[in-house]
């Protein structure tokens, strides 16, 4: 029970239930998973999880993501993002993953909508025992349509179902076979296939088998509405294996693929200038403008989160960075104040409180691993941290976390240095009034697994700036600068990795973080917000 | 978050749905009960305080001006206090007020872990004022600031919107974990 202000004294908040151990039931044997019982819900290791009900863990090159095999399916995991890739699917969870006991914990949901959806359990969990019992759900009973068609040199096999099926394609040699992992099939009537590329297509309840004549390959790609597995089938020579434009395989060092998110949209309208205009409007006439500009002057892949004035929740704006496998990330915003006479550009990073729930944590490796050029943390927040690295015990949970920590370091190191040459450009070019590079708890640049920033491209609640953006060819110099600024960056880092310290004019600059406060000589980006 | 910490909100927002009007009634008929002068208003008058209160200032920033309330020794009723007034707004110039009228201190909880829930309400305004970061982070951490660096007991500080907590208010701050003062004026 509360009490309002005005009530008696505070009263503790309620106390949890009766301790019972909480455990995990396969097929009714117990079986090893680390349960923590957070808030929102029971919260599940992953990697005995995984393991028991066949699924394949692996960490990305810099430990910041984790990828979940599950059938053909790849499930990317941001920690502390609570939202996930499943396939090309982008999947709400209830509460983010997070580093614990036994690795990654997962919430209920999470086991839902991977191991669920893909494989057929469910997850049944009754609070009053703390007991989670996963059984195979019925086997469903689906019929198969099958059409083959050969068209200019290209054989395309449709296998058509009523619903998703459970399934995971095998490939061996010039044999193709689709394995049920929790239906059964209904076969049609036999076909007889006379098809240049394709010698039969058999289908048993439990699995597909397509037979490729000698020298043709396919690749496989699904439709929905109805559920499609699709096969197109050509001669070996004809065609390179093509890798998907929508998410290339791995993350390569450099730049390649940058993500441009327009801030705001929708009924979410932003900041709103003298004249009325939105920042919706002109962040998405921006980011198009600077898409353009990229595709002019680099050879990388441009994708934008949003190509039209509707609302796009902040967690999906970096899952989609994510999911894309993002080398950089630029969220374009235009400012306003309370207050009169703010004008200028600004360009934040993430500040280490946001980076997770073990803030302190990362604030601590960062303090060691940058030397001086990132943030400090209070005292009080370092010592009563539990799991400072400074002191790191050799269990691999420790080890994963320091890992993860060292990643978020290197992000925003990065972050800073390209948040450094966005304000050294836009300064060059425009001689604007610089506000310099800050640190926020910015949501949008929360859980991206690569570097990100949020730059603020002027005041539109300033009418002199307001009219200035408004203007083509102003907005023109904005998008070159920021150009350049990433041009650099990318120059940077690809002929200069990680040991390289920052180019010339490019060390973090003096940040006047608001007015009347004189500014020492060197000084680290003003920070909105501490370690909690 | 912590277990206690999220079951204390969801009391907290479970309390504001299923107590709802009554609970908020009879609260202000307390408050304005307070200011007529009962028999025990002596006992109840308090003392004169001098706090910093944080307005969104011109050019962006923050400032704080000096400001003498009465209050209680409770914490929590110095926390009510102080964003009462900074809810008022400043008497200097070059200061604004951080939220629109009508926004008002709906609740006021301390934990004692030191996170301070404030829920601020604005009838008939489903949603908080929109604006761009700078403007954002005015508004927010006015209240943050105002609060933490007044009250030792409180540390932190979780936002509420009309009972609620959101992911943030004008689409900038994540304000779905608690928020720690700004000290980099
Ligand atoms: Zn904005």
């Amino acid at each position: 029970m509360l009490v309002a202000a005005q009530g008696g004294p505070a009263q503790t908040p309620a106390a949890p239930p009766p301790a019972a151990r909480p455990s995990v039931v396969l097929e009714g044997r117990e079986i090893n998973v680390p349960v923590t019982l957070a808030g929102n819900g029971p919260m599940f290791g992953l990697t005995p999880l995984a393991e028991a009900l066949g699924g394949t863990l692996s960490t990305d090159v810099s430990g910041e993501s984790v990828s979940l095999k599950i059938a053909d399916k790849e499930v990317v995991i941001g920690q502390g993002n609570a939202i996930i890739t499943v396939g090309d699917a982008i999947v709400s969870l209830s509460q983010p993953p997070v580093q614990g006991e036994g690795g990654l914990q997962v919430p209920l949901d999470f086991l839902r909508k991977t191991f669920g959806d893909l494989l057929g359990y469910s997850f049944d969990w009754r609070p009053e025992t703390q007991r989670l019992t996963i059984a195979r759900r019925g086997t469903r009973e689906l019929p198969v349509a099958l059409d083959v068609v050969h068209l200019q040199g290209m054989t395309t096999i449709v296998l058509q179902f009523p619903e998703e099926p459970r399934y995971k394609v095998n490939r061996q040699g010039s044999i193709i076979q689709v394995q049920m992992l929790a239906d059964r099939l209904t076969p049609p009537a036999p076909k007889e296939i006379q098809d240049p590329l394709v010698q039969g297509v058999t289908i048993d309840p439990g699995q597909i088998r397509v037979q490729l004549a000698e020298g043709a390959q396919a690749e496989s790609y699904v439709l929905e509405k109805p559920f499609r597995l699709v096969f197109d089938v050509h001669r070996t020579s004809e065609v390179e294996v093509p890798t998907s434009p929508s998410a290339p395989a791995g993350r390569q060092a450099g730049i390649h693929t940058i993500v441009i998110d327009p801030g705001h949209g929708g009924t979410e309208v932003g900041a709103i200038g003298p004249s009325g205009i939105q920042e919706k409007e002109l962040t998405l006439q921006l980011a198009r403008e600077l898409e353009a500009k990229l595709a002019q002057r680099l050879p990388v892949r441009v994708v934008l989160t949003r190509t039209e004035d509707a609302n796009l929740p902040l967690d999906m704006r970096t899952a989609i960075a994510n999911q894309n496998k993002a080398d950089l990330f630029v969220s374009i915003h235009l400012n306003s104040s309370l207050g009169s006479g703010a004008y200028g550009t600004e360009t934040y990073f993430l500040s280490p409180q946001a980076t997770d729930t073990r803030a302190s944590s990362s604030a601590a490796t960062e303090n060691r691993a940058a030397a001086g050029s990132a943030p400090a943390t209070s005292d009080a927040a370092s010592s009563a941290n539990p799991a400072n690295p400074a002191n790191p015990a050799d269990d691999t949970q420790d080890l994963q976390l320091i890992l993860w920590d060292l990643a978020q370091t290197h992000h925003m190191t990065e972050s800073q240095r390209f948040a450094n040459m966005i304000q050294g450009e836009l300064n060059e070019m425009l001689k604007l009034k610089d506000r310099g590079v800050k640190q926020a708890p910015f949501r949008v640049l929360m859980g991206a697994t690569m570097p990100a920033v949020l730059v603020e491209l002027g005041f539109i609640s300033n009418p002199d700036e307001e009219k200035k953006l408004k203007d083509p060819a102003y907005r023109e110099q904005l998008v070159d600068a920021l150009s350049r600024a990433i041009a650099h960056y990318k120059a940077l880092v690809e002929n200069q990795p990680q040991s390289q310290p920052a180019a010339p004019g490019t060390a973090p600059q003096a940040t006047p973080p608001a007015a009347g406060t004189p500014a020492p000589a060197a000084k680290p980006p003003a920070k909105v917000g501490r370690p909690a | 978050m912590s277990r206690r910490a999220a079951s204390f909100i969801l009391g907290f927002a479970l309390a504001l749905l299923v107590g709802g009007g009554l609970w908020w009634w009879i609260a202000g008929r307390k408050e304005s009960g307070r200011g007529h002068g009962a028999a025990s208003a002596a006992a109840q008058a308090g003392q004169k305080v001098s706090f910093q209160l944080f307005f969104p200032a011109d050019g962006g920033a923050i400032k704080a001006e000096p400001r003498d309330l009465q209050v209680l020794d409770e914490p929590k009723d110095r926390i009510h206090k102080i964003l009462d007034a900074l809810l008022v707004g400043p008497k200097a110039a070059g200061l604004v007020r951080p939220f629109p009228e009508g926004v008002v201190v709906g609740g006021v909880l301390l934990g004692r872990d030191g996170t301070a829930y404030v829920d601020l309400r604005w009838p008939n305004h489903e949603e908080p004022p929109p604006g761009g970061s700078t403007e954002e982070i005015q508004r927010v951490y006015s209240v943050v600031d105002s609060v933490t660096l007044n009250i030792p007991q409180a540390s932190r500080v979780v936002l509420l919107w009309n009972g609620v907590q959101r992911d943030t208010f004008s689409g900038h701050l994540d304000l779905s974990r608690p928020l720690v003062p700004d000290r980099s004026r």
